[in-house]
């Protein structure tokens, strides 16, 4: 089992630590998984009580200039690792004016994810920090736990507004009450609604879009024949919902919201 | 048999005993009336930020601080609860725009000193110089003023649209406790800019406790220390490792590793910061205090920290300077306990006369039997002139020896210093160890062992003839 990385580009850097940092503010420990050719960030909380559950696909190419892996076997060419991204998050966060950043997986006493900074320094030989993360390693008989959750059917999928106007319109509303309602249809309007017994606070977007999926298999999901106008409605915990707006730190191209009603 | 004292050298500078204002009364033997009354007024410092960012400093150490009006200027000290940290600021007269120290001393008493030190507790200090950056932009000028009759001391803030802020507070007179640690004997001193200091901390986190210096005459390391248990590690471990050329001063003479509580030292490098003067670094071997030191025109702070022990003692308690010890023993090893004054003085008794050829006589064991049973004889390898450098690993070996072949339950080393007067060798240094202990297997006693290690640094640029004595008894 070896993995090593490494990162030279700085505007590269800059989006893997802020990925990190996204993932840091949803979860305290999540799964590492390492391919030939791409991460994931895998938080898989039992979604029935209300947990966030969370899969974060990078492709190494996009952000590494070196990347090698070896898995646990020649047939199961993947590893997973256990470990607290508030870490790396760390480790990274000092590094952003650094010559190279090298991640390497290393079992001295005991499993860890070594990552060395090398940064500029006035003397002739530059410095080096070097953090080691503790991490665990995941047997094989576990990794069933963590696949790709399917997109399950849904009624209505929409494009949110600027996240950054979302984070703080349900910043405000989650003063006011516990649970949120997400309302959408598929003429590209959605409402953010709160009731409580003294007051109830909605805000409307519109001309958000909907994005199109393709059906498979030819036949009709439930979205299909629906009507373009009526909303489908979910409600969610609001603070929930807001630790997810706040840890956003990378600016999505889209932001997708897909409901399905039970 | 005695025991080191469990912090450094406190040493304590007059003795007052009068009103505190809060809650414990201490009994004044005698003399109701107060022992002088001072007037100290300084004020409109030359910057406020300074002061308060010194202020910061000391509330990171302990939660109450000596303020202490000289003559010469006002010191502020602080120590901590466990005694493993001392911090000393002095800001001399010419840092304030005016400054007047005076003391007049009631008729009633006799040998008082003119000098008071209040004690003050830094939660009524502190929101004074709280926001240390409105101090700069709001309050033009700060006025201190403390009259000894009304316990109080009076900070006053003129500030901006003519609002004047007041602040009287209560003190508590105190013995001004001062640590007692010759920098000038330590044989690692590094300096740099507050700015690199500030650059390799950041890396480590807010949280983190201690941290561990370790230097060889090549590299210097600043790491993360925890006490886990390093099979099941929790937490990340940090390292950084920096070449000695990022220093603006650098000198090893013992390879070592001093671990400090980081937390109480985060104060000083914000200080150092706010006034861009350089930190000094000195320190020993491990166990021995490492001291941060500034030191500028106008203002000067030292830092010292207790270090923990070397791991190979059972122990990790935090060691004491030596220098308690070396005066308790002096009875014992008289004439070898010298301070560098002393020193020429005693070495011209057994004046080692020196003469490189000697150097092969020392390689030999010596034919005492103790050291057959002790250590393997030093091996006092001294090289040959010119700036090749000679690190002191000798030395760092032999106290490896040292600690791992003692039976002896309980050995105590006297480091001495002195240097060698007839040469302008200013890194040349002799290192005399006298070590005193019993050995608890045998019913004999051993008596004291002078041993002669000889420490250079890497600035040795000509070569310095020399003899070892060697002296098994004294």
């Amino acid at each position: 089992m070896r993995f090593r990385a490494k990162i030279v580009d700085l505007a590269c850097l800059n989006h893997f630590s802020r990925v990190i940092n996204t993932i840091a503010k949803l979860a305290k420990t999540c799964t590492l998984r390492l391919t030939v050719n791409k991460l994931y960030f895998i938080l898989s909380d039992r979604v029935a009580n209300g947990g966030v559950s969370m899969w974060c696909e990078l492709c190494q190419g996009n952000f590494f200039d070196e990347f090698q892996m070896e898995g646990v076997a020649a047939d199961h060419n993947e590893i997973y690792l256990e470990l607290m991204p508030e870490n790396l998050s760390r480790a990274l966060k000092t590094a952003q004016n650094a010559k190279a950043v090298k991640i390497k997986l290393t079992n001295k006493h005991s499993p860890c994810l070594k990552v060395a900074v090398e940064l500029p320094s006035l003397s002739s030989s530059s410095r080096i920090v070097t953090h080691d993360i503790p991490v665990r390693v995941i047997p094989r008989r576990l990794w069933n736990d963590f696949r790709e959750p399917v997109v399950p059917d849904f009624d209505v999928s929409i494009y949110l507004p600027v996240l950054k106007t979302m984070k703080s319109i349900v910043e405000r509303m989650k003063n006011l009450s516990n649970y949120i309602v997400i309302e959408a249809n598929l003429s590209g309007e959605m409402n953010l609604k709160i009731e409580t017994d003294v007051v109830s606070v909605t805000t409307h977007f519109k001309d958000l879009g909907n994005p199109p999926w393709a059906s498979e298999d030819g036949c009709q999901s439930s979205a299909q024949g629906r009507d373009l106008q009526s909303m489908a409605e979910v409600r969610i915990d609001i603070k929930k919902l807001q630790q997810l707006l706040v840890g956003q730190q990378v600016n999505p191209t889209k932001a997708l919201c897909t409901g399905l009603v039970p | 048999m005695l025991s080191p004292t469990p912090s450094f050298l406190l040493e304590k500078r007059g003795k007052y005993l009068t009103f505190p204002l809060k809650l414990f009364w201490r009994k004044l033997r005698g003399a109701t009336c107060f022992p002088v009354d001072l007037k100290c007024i300084s004020s409109c410092f030359v910057s406020l930020a300074v002061f308060g960012r010194a202020v910061h400093a000391m509330a990171r150490v302990s939660d109450e601080f000596c303020f202490d009006p000289i003559d010469k200027g006002l010191a502020l000290r602080s120590v901590n609860s466990s005694r493993s940290a001392y911090a000393y600021v002095f800001f001399s007269s010419m840092f304030f725009q005016h400054y007047c120290c005076t003391a007049a001393p009631q008729p009633c008493q006799k040998e008082r000193q003119l000098s008071l030190a209040c004690k003050l507790i830094i939660k009524s200090v502190l929101p004074i110089f709280r926001c240390v950056n409105m101090l700069e932009r709001h309050v033009e000028k700060c006025n201190i003023y403390t009259n000894a009759k009304d316990h109080h001391i009076t900070f006053q803030l003129l500030c901006r649209n003519g609002i004047v802020k007041t602040h009287n507070l209560a003190f508590q007179e105190c013995d001004p406790l001062q640590a007692v640690f010759a920098k000038h004997l330590c044989p690692n001193v590094l300096r740099a800019h507050s700015r690199l200091l500030a650059d390799i901390m950041v890396h480590f986190p807010t949280s983190q406790e201690e941290v561990t210096l370790s230097v060889t005459p090549t590299r210097v390391c600043f790491k993360s220390y925890t006490e886990e248990n390093t099979d099941f590690p929790k937490t990340m471990v940090t390292e950084i490792q920096l070449n000695p050329d990022e220093f603006d001063f650098f000198q090893v003479g013992v390879d070592s590793e001093v671990t400090f509580c980081l937390r109480e030292l985060r104060g000083l490098l914000a200080f150092s910061e706010a006034t861009s003067v350089s930190v000094s670094i000195h320190f020993d071997t491990p166990g021995k205090p490492v001291a941060f030191s500034i030191e500028d025109v106008v203002l000067e702070a030292s830092f010292i920290l207790a270090t923990l022990s070397d791991s190979r003692s059972e122990m990790a308690s935090q060691e004491p300077a030596c220098f308690s010890q070396m005066q308790e023993s002096s009875k014992t090893c008289t004439d070898k306990s010298i301070d560098k004054d002393g020193g020429a003085e005693a070495a011209a008794s057994k004046k080692p006369r020196w003469n490189r050829q000697a150097q092969n006589t020392v390689s030999g064991a010596p034919a005492s039997p103790l050291a057959k049973q002790v250590r393997s004889v030093p091996t006092v390898s001294y090289r040959d002139t010119a700036g090749t450098g000679g690190t002191a690993a000798t030395k760092a070996d032999d106290r490896a020896v040292l600690e791992a072949e003692s039976p002896y339950h309980k050995v105590r080393t006297l480091p001495i210093t002195f240097t060698f007067y007839d040469r302008t060798v200013t890194y040349l240094r002799w290192h005399l160890e006298a070590a005193h202990y019993t050995q608890s297997q045998s019913s004999e006693v051993i008596s004291p062992h002078v041993l002669f290690h000889i420490s250079h640094s890497c600035d040795l640029h000509f070569p310095v003839p020399f003899v070892v004595l060697w002296s098994s008894f004294f």
